[in-house]
């Protein structure tokens, strides 16, 4: 325990506000910007200085919902983000956890060097394969190509949860008469319910924000959200309402999600079983 | 309930040799400690008969099946681990249920034997909580429970006092004994602690470097130490150890103290001594040695004194006048000393005691 001295607390406190201060608004400042252009008319969004002060406008929500096929991109989206977070978890969680009482991580950091690799590198060789098998414009290419994003989210976010698990308890579950295959799902699943939880909604975000693979891989009906809003940059001129608009509707689900996985975070591990 | 046969088992890690050769034999319903200093393969010794670990040769039975292959799963054991290893997520009903679950026991059934074994262990206004909700000395407790309620052949326990406080070890440790009588099934227990080894065992077996030292009762060992290695592990305070040498039939101490020798010895054969503290009797006829200090224990009082550039510990009754800084008078009960080779460490006793 040190003396709390209250001149350095309050020093540290200020420091503090500051620093979060500053970082809030890296954050914030995008989204706040996004969000304010989405309500001004088309030649307001690129006046030099902005305008903080203006007549709203829903026009260009007006031309998101009438003039595009907006919520048939955003079932694509839904689809995709779903199927391959799903994918993420199935192949994601026992990989974790095999790793995890293996001690073998280098898998791990295979799919994390393919997750890091730009994904362009994938772009070619896929689309090739793709058509090979006839899949291009297909959900399943993109729930497939899209588990690149998620199993590595899903692997690294659980590996730790799984590696905070004494080692004792699995081997108590095995005394106990468990399986391998039933340790996991018995003892390990249950223990890492606020990890899976995480990883599934961090999969969930970046799977449904990633638009490269949709771009080359989707058709016109399969597009997802993201991609399809890129229709708004055009070869001459770019409705940045219209971009801004959508950019804040596609933003919508994962800030609620972020808003959850939040809670989840704070509420964190709750083992108990082992001294201390 | 079975006996439990280890013949001419290894177990290594790689290179690393932990248990070269080790053959033994545990008798159905017997309690055996094995007992050795941290690193001598005791636990290493547990894991492999729970199965946790692959044996790299020999064969392990347990009654008469060969267990080498079996799965921990398979070999109808129960284990109590030194940090319990509860299950978090469940209640203490859960935990204990669990392996009767794994082996589609009846409802009703798992129930009554839940609550007989909570009954037994004085657990049962526990059963709804989570292991968080416990005590230390509580989820010993349920890490007992949740091995009796599986009715095993054999029970292990892997140091599981280590973790509680010295009255509370005290306790559990005459309970799990008692528990033994009462369950008649073969445990199997490692400690560290000489203690918990001759408090519980009905056969004690001493590692070293995953080598059998000796196999006996707590008197046998205690009393009978085959090597220099097992008179100085069991025993508390330990037995005090010097270099000795048969001059002109004495036992020629290297500070020049003489000593009785047993009739056996060879003129100017060197030994090593052993002497346990209780041995040291005062006696205004003894050798006069320097006190450094005294920790009086009510029953009894440990003095610290130099002896042959030794610090020795004799254990000596209240009532003897041993002052720190003073001076104090022991005589050797030579007829209870051991005697040791000085290169193999090997007792000599077994020539040498009728002699004395």
């Amino acid at each position: 325990m040190s003396m709390s001295d209250p001149m350095s607390d309050r020093s540290a406190r200020i420091a503090n506000s500051v620093m979060l201060f500053i970082a809030g608004m890296l954050v914030i400042t995008p989204t706040f910007w996004m969000v304010l252009s989405s309500f001004k008319q088309s030649f307001e969004v690129t006046a030099y200085p902005p305008k903080l002060f203006f007549t709203p406008t829903l026009e260009n929500y007006v031309t998101l919902s009438e003039r595009t096929p907006f919520l048939h991109y955003a079932f694509n989206s839904m689809v995709v983000t779903v199927g391959s977070t799903l994918l993420g978890l199935i192949l994601g969680t026992p990989a974790a956890f095999v790793a995890s009482w293996t001690r073998i991580t280098w898998p791990a950091i295979v799919t994390l060097v393919a997750r890091m690799a730009p994904g362009t590198l994938f772009l070619l060789p896929w689309y090739l394969m793709f058509r090979q098998v006839d899949m291009i414009g297909t959900y399943g290419a993109l729930i497939l190509t899209h588990g690149v994003i998620t199993m590595p989210i899903v692997i690294w976010v659980l590996l730790p949860f799984f590696d905070n698990i004494p080692r004792s308890i699995y081997e108590a579950a095995q005394v106990d008469g468990c399986a391998p295959a039933r340790v996991f799902w018995k003892i390990a699943l249950p223990l890492v319910s606020s990890g899976l939880v995480v990883s599934t909604i961090l999969a969930f975000v970046f799977s449904w924000n990633y638009f490269l693979f949709s771009l080359v891989l989707s058709n016109s009906d399969t597009k997802t959200l993201i991609a399809a809003s890129f229709n708004f940059i055009g070869e001459g001129s770019t409705n940045w309402g219209g971009l801004m608009a959508a950019a804040t509707m596609i933003a919508l689900p994962p800030l609620v999600l972020a808003t959850i996985v939040q809670r989840w975070l704070i509420s964190g591990l709750t083992l108990g079983a082992v001294k201390g | 309930m079975a006996s439990i046969t280890l013949k001419k088992l290894s177990k290594a890690y790689g290179a690393l040799t932990v248990i070269p050769d080790l053959s033994l034999e545990i008798r159905d319903t017997e309690f055996v400690v094995l007992v050795g200093p941290s690193g001598c393969g005791k636990s290493t010794l547990l894991r492999v008969l729970a199965g946790l670990e692959p044996i790299s040769g020999g064969e392990l039975y347990i009654g008469n099946d060969l267990v080498n292959d079996v799965q921990p799963s398979k070999r109808d054991i129960a284990m109590v681990f030194q940090d319990y290893a509860l299950y978090p997520h469940m209640t203490v009903r859960q935990n204990m249920s669990f392996a009767l679950e794994m082996r589609n026991v009846p409802k009703a059934e798992i129930t009554e034997q839940v609550d007989r074994a909570a009954a037994l262990l004085d657990i049962t206004k526990f059963l709804e909580r989570r292991p968080k909700a416990l005590s230390g000395g509580q989820r010993q407790r349920v890490a007992m429970g949740r091995a009796i309620v599986r009715n095993p052949r054999v029970f292990l326990f892997d140091e599981p006092l280590s973790n509680l406080d010295a009255k509370l070890r005290a306790q559990v440790r005459a309970e799990i004994k008692a528990l033994s009588d009462q369950l008649k099934t073969t445990m199997v227990f490692v400690t560290h602690d000489q203690v918990e080894a001759m408090t519980m065992a009905d056969r004690i077996v001493v590692l070293k470097d995953g080598v059998i030292q000796q196999v006996g009762t707590p008197e046998e060992v205690y009393n009978q130490p085959v090597n220099e290695f097992v008179g100085g592990f069991i025993g508390s305070p330990a037995m005090n150890i010097f270099d000795a040498r048969v001059e002109g039939g004495k036992l020629l101490l290297t500070d020049g103290t003489i000593l009785d020798a047993p009739k056996s010895l060879r003129e100017g054969q060197s030994v090593r001594l052993g002497i346990r503290p209780e041995h040291f009797v005062p006696d205004l006829s003894g050798v006069s040695v320097p006190v450094k200090l005294t920790e009086p224990l009510g029953s009894e009082t440990l003095v610290h004194f130099d002896l042959a550039g030794t610090e020795a510990i004799a254990s000596v009754p209240p009532d003897t006048p041993a002052r720190a800084h003073g001076r104090l008078s022991l005589r050797v009960a030579m007829n209870k000393a051991h005697l040791f080779d000085p290169e193999t460490g090997a007792s000599l006793r077994q020539k040498t005691l009728e002699a004395v």
